[in-house]
């Protein structure tokens, strides 16, 4: 069965920049996984050919760097990707070349796509379904593939304006070739309104090693002491995150009672400030540690390679 | 061997080199760049320019500087995106080793790599010309398969595909071996281009394909292709029909401008009882012959440009002055003579002293341009 056709994809602000930031920082070409969900565009019922178009709409909502999950041949390597995901598809972004899939490009979208054990559930929920159509998928494959290039020969090479190109495609296993798909790219203003209208403020959080519903008294007690410690470390960690936005004071921020909350509201903002800018520092300072570590392992990379090539 | 410049990485420019000294056809590299943006990092990207059809393709190959163990990606031409060398139907022995099996040490993985690709598309192009809804089309291909080493392009776009191209290599001879001391790299082929109007179902009787003799150019220096004629197509013939009259007449043609080698050599050998030993000739294809001469004191270089229709035609001659020379520096020479009398039924020997009385009377008037200032 051939996978459900999408009408097209799109993708967050933040999530483009933030890749297209990724991307043009790092020494060489990058690629990776993307994330995100499947849902049903709303359709306008007026029109009387039914299920030609198709509604699908595929939203990235997140990416990871991930150099290793395939062979140099392309295949996909199922265990470097976490067992009990689901994956949207992936990217590749590579400097200076021509905005089309590559032979590498080829190889590793088709075979992550008929990998379907990552397929993402389509979230059927809001579909008024009609009593005569079609039993409608529920799952979909990893098949959608984002490709960054920044021009091969720029003709103002001594500008500091720094082009990126972007082109999503959704591959198409059964013809297996790339459908180009348009991207959207949401972004905040009355235009993505209706974005934000459908918006559904759920994400699925790192699994969490929630060790604490085994009894302490089996074997290897210590090493599940360890687990349940660590376990009981992270909860707390995410406690201290969400302090002072319990759901209850929450649930009083909104509603007629609201208006004589603004004091607290106040509180409330100047606190999640305190914490962004918290978080903000801690951000700052990992991405100086994981830049410092990358520039060493490179040094280290290159000598490797010039002892190699000294000892030929 | 590769013209590499300086910035490229030691494990790309020994697969590049490689690559351009081992390779069946002559490849150019088109363009080294850097994934960098001001061009200053280390060049690890460039445009292969392969032959195919008689015509070239462009392959982007893509190296990472940063990972010198990684294999190459290569990008095809914007019409190619559905070529997928890995993915082929037909793949008895799925050669996805070159990739996986890659090697930054071995210096030939670059060239295994890109033959299996190009011998991979032109099963591409003959699948896709094979799919050209055309009858007259089917019925060549169906025809004339059997011939090794025919290879076919079609443009990418279905719709408004008009012409299907052919590259026929003709004659199963070996001209390299035909040429004693043959300096040729390469084997020396002469191809028939065959171009098929398509699509135009409108037209009942399918129109004559157009029809163009290709050789390298070294094969100029034996045999002249332009010097051809081809023979007439005839409303309703096909390639398999076509083919061997024009292979037995070419044949015939390449027999004998390889015989001429010799008769221009005997006539080098005549040139120099009148004129002395050759200070310069081409001992190979015997195409030129410099000799030095005097008239009284004034002494100059001849050359000899021998066309390979000799001696039908007769040899080009020009005068180069040893004493006089224009403001760069450079001796003055004469403008190429051809209008000498000639017959090409004389016996070496008579042409050689033909020439050398002409050449008397010449020397004089070129001696006396050069002091007048009147040649360049």
């Amino acid at each position: 069965m051939d996978d459900p056709p999408l009408q097209k994809i799109a993708i967050s602000g933040p999530t483009l920049a933030s890749l297209i930031q990724r991307f043009s920082t790092s020494p060489s070409a990058i690629r990776g996984l993307l994330f995100g969900h499947v849902t049903h565009l709303p359709t306008t019922p007026s029109d009387d050919s039914p299920s030609t178009v198709p509604t699908l709409l595929a939203t990235v909502t997140g990416f990871l760097c991930s150099p290793s999950f395939h062979e140099s041949s392309g295949d996909v390597i199922p265990s470097a990707l976490h067992p009990h995901s689901s994956v949207l598809g992936w990217f590749s972004a590579r400097r200076r070349s021509a905005l089309r899939p590559s032979m590498r490009d080829f190889s590793v979208t088709s075979s992550l796509s008929s990998l379907s054990k990552f397929s993402t559930s389509i979230d059927n929920s809001n579909l008024n379904l009609k009593s005569n159509s079609p039993e409608q998928p529920s799952l979909f494959p990893p098949c959608v593939f984002l490709l960054l290039a920044s021009p091969p020969f720029d003709n103002a090479s001594s500008s500091h304006v720094h082009t990126h190109e972007y082109r999503a495609f959704q591959f198409r296993t059964g013809a297996q070739w790339f459908e180009p798909r348009s991207l959207d790219v949401v972004n905040i203003g009355p235009a993505f309104r209706g974005h934000y209208g459908a918006f559904i403020p759920t994400s699925s959080l790192p699994a969490l090693d929630r060790g604490l519903c085994g009894s302490p008294m089996d074997d290897g007690g210590d090493e599940r002491l360890a687990r349940m410690k660590q376990a009981a470390n992270d909860q707390r960690e995410l406690d201290g995150c969400v302090e002072g936005f319990e759901v209850g004071k929450l649930s009083r921020m909104v509603g007629s009672d609201a208006r004589s909350y603004t004091e607290g509201l106040e509180e409330l903002y100047k606190k999640m400030l305190v914490k962004i800018q918290n978080l903000t520092s801690l951000v700052d300072e990992s991405s100086a540690m994981v830049l410092e570590q990358e520039n060493h392992n490179r040094k280290l990379k290159h000598k490797i390679f010039r002892s190699a090539a000294a000892s030929e | 061997m590769a013209a590499a410049p300086e910035n490229v990485p030691s494990f790309i420019a020994a697969q590049l080199s490689h690559l351009l000294a081992h390779f069946r056809l002559t490849l150019k590299v088109d363009q080294m760049w850097s994934a960098d943006k001001y061009n200053s990092g280390p060049f690890d990207r460039f445009s292969l320019l392969i032959p195919y059809c008689l015509d070239f393709i462009r392959w982007d190959v893509i190296f990472d500087a940063e990972s010198p163990n990684a294999a190459p990606d290569v990008i095809f031409g914007p019409e190619d995106d559905n070529f997928h060398p890995f993915h082929m139907p037909p793949s008895p022995e799925s050669n996805n080793n070159c990739l996986s099996d890659w090697n930054y040490k071995d210096p030939s993985c670059l060239l295994t790599l890109i033959q299996f690709l190009r011998d991979q598309y032109v099963l591409y192009q003959r699948k896709r010309v094979e799919e050209v809804d055309d009858e007259r089309l089917k019925f060549e291909i169906s025809t004339i398969l059997s011939r090794e080493g025919i290879e076919m392009y079609t443009g990418s776009n279905a719709e408004k595909l008009e012409e299907v191209k052919f590259a026929v290599p003709l004659l199963d001879m070996n001209i390299n071996n035909m040429v004693s001391c043959c300096p040729w790299r390469y084997s020396q082929k002469i191809y028939l281009q065959v171009v098929y109007p398509v699509g135009r179902k409108y037209t009942s009787v399918p129109s004559a394909p157009r029809l163009k003799l290709v050789s390298s150019p070294e094969l100029k220096a034996v045999f002249s292709i332009d010097d051809v004629k081809l023979p007439s197509w005839v409303d309703g013939m096909c390639l398999a029909e076509y083919l061997p009259n024009l292979e037995e007449y070419l044949g015939k043609q390449v027999l004998e401008a390889v015989s001429l080698i010799e008769v221009r050599r005997q006539f080098i050998e005549a040139l120099a009882s009148p004129f002395g030993r050759p200070i310069e000739a081409d001992p190979i294809f015997c195409r030129k012959a410099t000799f030095l001469c005097a008239s009284g004191v004034f002494t100059f270089l001849v050359h000899f440009m021998i066309p390979s229709q000799f001696p039908k035609q007769q040899p080009a001659v020009m005068l180069q002055s040893s004493q006089h020379f224009n403001s760069q520096m450079a001796p003055l020479k004469s403008r190429l003579i051809s209008d000498y009398p000639w017959s090409p039924r004389w016996e070496p020997l008579q042409m050689a002293e033909r020439i050398c009385e002409f050449l008397a009377d010449e020397a004089l008037n070129f001696k006396r341009q050069c002091s007048e200032g009147q040649v360049q």
